[in-house]
């Protein structure tokens, strides 16, 4: 496996259960369960995100150093397009999709807005995974 | 795919030349030069032209466009 498709599965799963977690408690905000703040797990999260994913981009670099200083070539700077032109479509559809939470009779619009945010936010989160899964697919179509 | 290639051979002739060696002189990735290899990915003119200089052959001994499987992309001659 290249060390550019190994960068993908990790930011692919990092996405996957970090973003998991956020959109979990938020699920248990909603539900009116106890929770953690949001905004308080939003930035712990981010943060874990960037140190794992500087953490763990170092250990595979270290396990194959020459790949990882290679630029990318060609055939991946096309694969990173493809990839970002999918997602690009997934994220369209889920911004669009975020402004139907406007209709929502809810108490207030601070509560809609609240709402509205965390679509849009979940559309990006959904859109970076389609796109580290189209770059893994393409990656494999390849090999 | 319509382009057939024949680097294993060139590859075989020139010393068992790695695909990683390959892919170090013609500045792409080792698994590119596999799925170019394989006819999984149609490289650009100037990788094709650096593929065929590292050979020292022309570029039409590398790469071969098969016309029968082209299908209706075949060009009117």
């Amino acid at each position: 496996m290249s060390f550019r498709e190994k960068s993908a599965w990790i930011s692919l799963l990092l996405l996957f259960v970090l973003g998991g977690i956020y959109f979990g408690n938020f699920a248990r905000i909603l539900a009116g369960q106890h929770a953690l703040s949001d905004l308080h797990l939003f930035f712990a999260l981010i943060v874990a995100l960037i140190v794992a994913e500087v953490v763990l981009h170092v250990a595979i670099a270290i396990r194959s150093p020459q790949d990882a200083r290679t630029p990318r070539d060609e055939r991946e700077r096309l694969i990173d397009l493809q990839a970002t032109r999918i997602a690009f479509y997934v994220l369209l559809v889920g911004a669009f999709a975020s402004n139907g939470t406007m209709h929502l009779h809810l108490r207030d619009s601070g509560d809609r807005a609240w709402l509205m945010s965390h679509a849009v936010l979940f559309s990006m989160v959904v859109a970076e995974v389609v796109k580290f899964g189209s770059q893994i697919a393409l990656y494999r179509r390849d090999a | 795919m319509a382009i057939r290639n024949t680097i294993r051979r060139l590859r075989f002739d020139h010393g068992e030349m790695t695909q990683q060696e390959l892919a170090d002189n013609i500045g792409v990735t080792r698994q590119t030069v596999n799925a170019i290899e394989l006819g999984k990915y149609s490289p650009s003119l100037e990788v094709a032209f650096r593929i065929a200089a590292v050979f020292g052959v022309p570029l039409d001994q590398v790469f071969q466009y098969d016309l029968g499987q082209a299908g209706r992309h075949k060009p009117k001659v």
